[in-house]
């Protein structure tokens, strides 16, 4: 019984239904994993800031409320505090992953060589962003969320989310153009 | 360049880093089975308040119902004899636990236990529960199909005092994110002492549902004179997620004397007024899901329901199954 207590009762009744924290566990890790990742470019710090993300999220998972958010959204919201927790200890160093060698089954060392010289303009050209279309780009890249589901996250209008995203990425766009014609 | 770069940067994780957070949050969940208690406590969306040191938040936040009678040489004397649903906002509740501030030292360094809560235990029938708590029971003359009282257990919550500090109510405030509540300086250093009276709680059994039924003279809360008490109740609305606006038309609703306030996580269930013999009470209905069978399949969802009502020198409180019908039919029946 355990409930003497009258609003203990009255606390059980909004318990959540039981959920699969295994699979939620197998399907969000690398959605949380990539949204650090474009975060702040360094495989290190976001194994570090996943692991935080998923302790928190393990801890408080009992008080996730299906009816208010799908969970990717919630485990999204817990990690977009953690990253800004990390700046704040971190600012102003972003650094770079220096580790992106390593050619893939289908390619020859020529085209890993390339692919990880552009990946590694690509992170740098990311992480001279502005910090809001980071995180944007972070949610929408990194951890593959909706439009809406960054509104929702961040408080802008989904179709706010778009056009940022929209801008940005055009943004980038002639900036990596620019680099090329140099 | 087009979108494509962008999502070829993504990458799966390392499979020694997966595999190694994995063993990190099973360690967790062991953690957790070995500390079941402590971790109920903190798992529920109200009962984080009612944790031991916890229980001034909860008399703070949500069971100190502030008089209209502003100064009084001697203490107001409180006793509930009605019941208000108040919506909380479980994020709120949830920023508590995620934030900075640490909650617990926040409001326990606020509390002299007088006398201790006492956990719930095990006795041989109402007559010894009665014997034992001194409370006049009465019993539901009416029970669903098949059935039977299958426990007795007889508890309480102990008797406390909880100094107000105002600086620490303003920190309050300010994790929660209200930042447009003044905090009178009066309140600083009063002190409000809360007796709760024994429970006697009967657990009727019939197949997989249980019906608990819940009865105690009810709290005492003694008031200190010189502490504007209709403000604290806006206060504490203020902290439950109403807005300004919103805090103030349901205070006006309320008769602060008499009115015990229930925290109802919002969106957790709905509630209605209902009528148990002559009084009013609140009916909370809420949608639950059993637990997984052996086979690993999740249960079917079960609505449950709590209803609240009192009596002259009474507070009752009846859960179970179903929408509300039976638990009404049973609380409409106690002699």
């Amino acid at each position: 019984m355990g409930g003497v207590r009258l609003l203990d009762w009255l606390g059980t009744v909004a318990e959540r239904a039981e959920i699969d924290w295994d699979a939620v566990y197998r399907e969000e890790l690398p959605r949380i994993y990539n949204f650090f990742r474009y975060r702040f470019g360094n495989r290190s710090s976001a194994e570090d800031l996943t692991s935080v993300t998923f302790e928190k999220a393990w801890r408080a998972r009992h008080r996730y409320r299906q009816e208010r958010a799908a969970v990717s959204t919630w485990l999204l919201a817990i990690a977009r505090n953690v990253a800004v927790d990390h700046l704040r200890q971190l600012r102003p160093e972003i650094p770079l992953d220096e580790a992106e060698a390593g050619a893939r089954d289908d390619e020859t060392p020529e085209t890993a060589a390339l692919r990880t010289s552009q990946h590694r303009r690509l992170w740098s050209l990311l992480a001279a962003l502005p910090a809001r279309e980071q995180e944007l780009l972070s949610l929408k890249y990194g951890a593959g969320a909706t439009n809406r589901a960054i509104a929702n996250l961040t408080g802008l209008s989904e179709s706010n989310v778009g056009t940022i995203l929209h801008r940005t990425v055009i943004a980038l766009r002639a900036s990596w153009h620019e680099g090329e014609a140099r | 360049m087009n979108d494509d770069p962008l999502s070829e940067l993504r990458e799966e994780p390392r499979p020694e880093f997966a595999a190694s957070l994995a063993r990190r949050l099973r360690e967790l969940d062991e953690h957790e089975r070995a500390h079941p208690h402590g971790e109920r406590l903190r798992v529920r969306l109200v009962p984080p308040l009612l944790a031991a040191g916890l229980v001034a938040a909860l008399a703070l936040a949500f069971t100190l119902p502030p008089v209209r009678a502003a100064a009084r040489e001697f203490l107001e004397l409180f006793r509930v004899k009605r019941f208000a649903a108040v919506p909380v906002d479980p994020e709120r509740l949830a920023r508590l636990q995620e934030g900075k501030v640490d909650f617990k030292a926040l409001v326990s360094e606020q509390v002299e236990w007088i006398e201790p809560a006492q956990e719930p235990e095990v006795v041989d029938g109402p007559e010894e529960a009665a014997a034992r708590t001194g409370v006049a029971l009465r019993q539901p003359t009416v029970l669903p199909e098949e059935a039977a009282l299958a426990e007795v257990r007889v508890g309480s919550p102990g008797r406390f005092r909880v100094r107000l500090d105002v600086a620490k109510l303003e920190s309050l405030a300010q994790t929660l994110g209200v930042e447009d509540v003044a905090v009178p300086p009066a309140w600083d250093g009063a002190t409000i002492e809360v007796a709760g009276a024994p429970v006697v709680a009967m657990r009727y059994h019939r197949g997989e549902d249980d019906f608990m039924f819940f009865q105690s003279p009810g709290p005492q809360v003694q008031l200190p004179p010189g502490v504007d008490l209709a403000q604290l109740g806006a206060f504490a609305l203020r902290m439950a997620g109403m807005s300004a606006e919103e805090a103030r038309a349901f205070a006006r609703t309320i008769d602060w004397g008499s009115t015990l306030l229930v925290p109802i996580p919002a969106e957790g269930g709905n509630f209605r007024e209902v009528d148990v013999n002559g009084a009013k009470g609140l009916l909370v209905t809420s949608i639950q899901k059993s637990k997984p069978g052996p086979d690993g399949k999740s249960g079917r969802s079960r609505r449950h329901s709590v209803l609240l009502w009192s009596a002259p020198g009474k507070v009752f409180a009846l859960a179970g199954p179903g929408d509300g019908v039976l638990v009404l039919e049973m609380a409409q029946s106690v002699r």
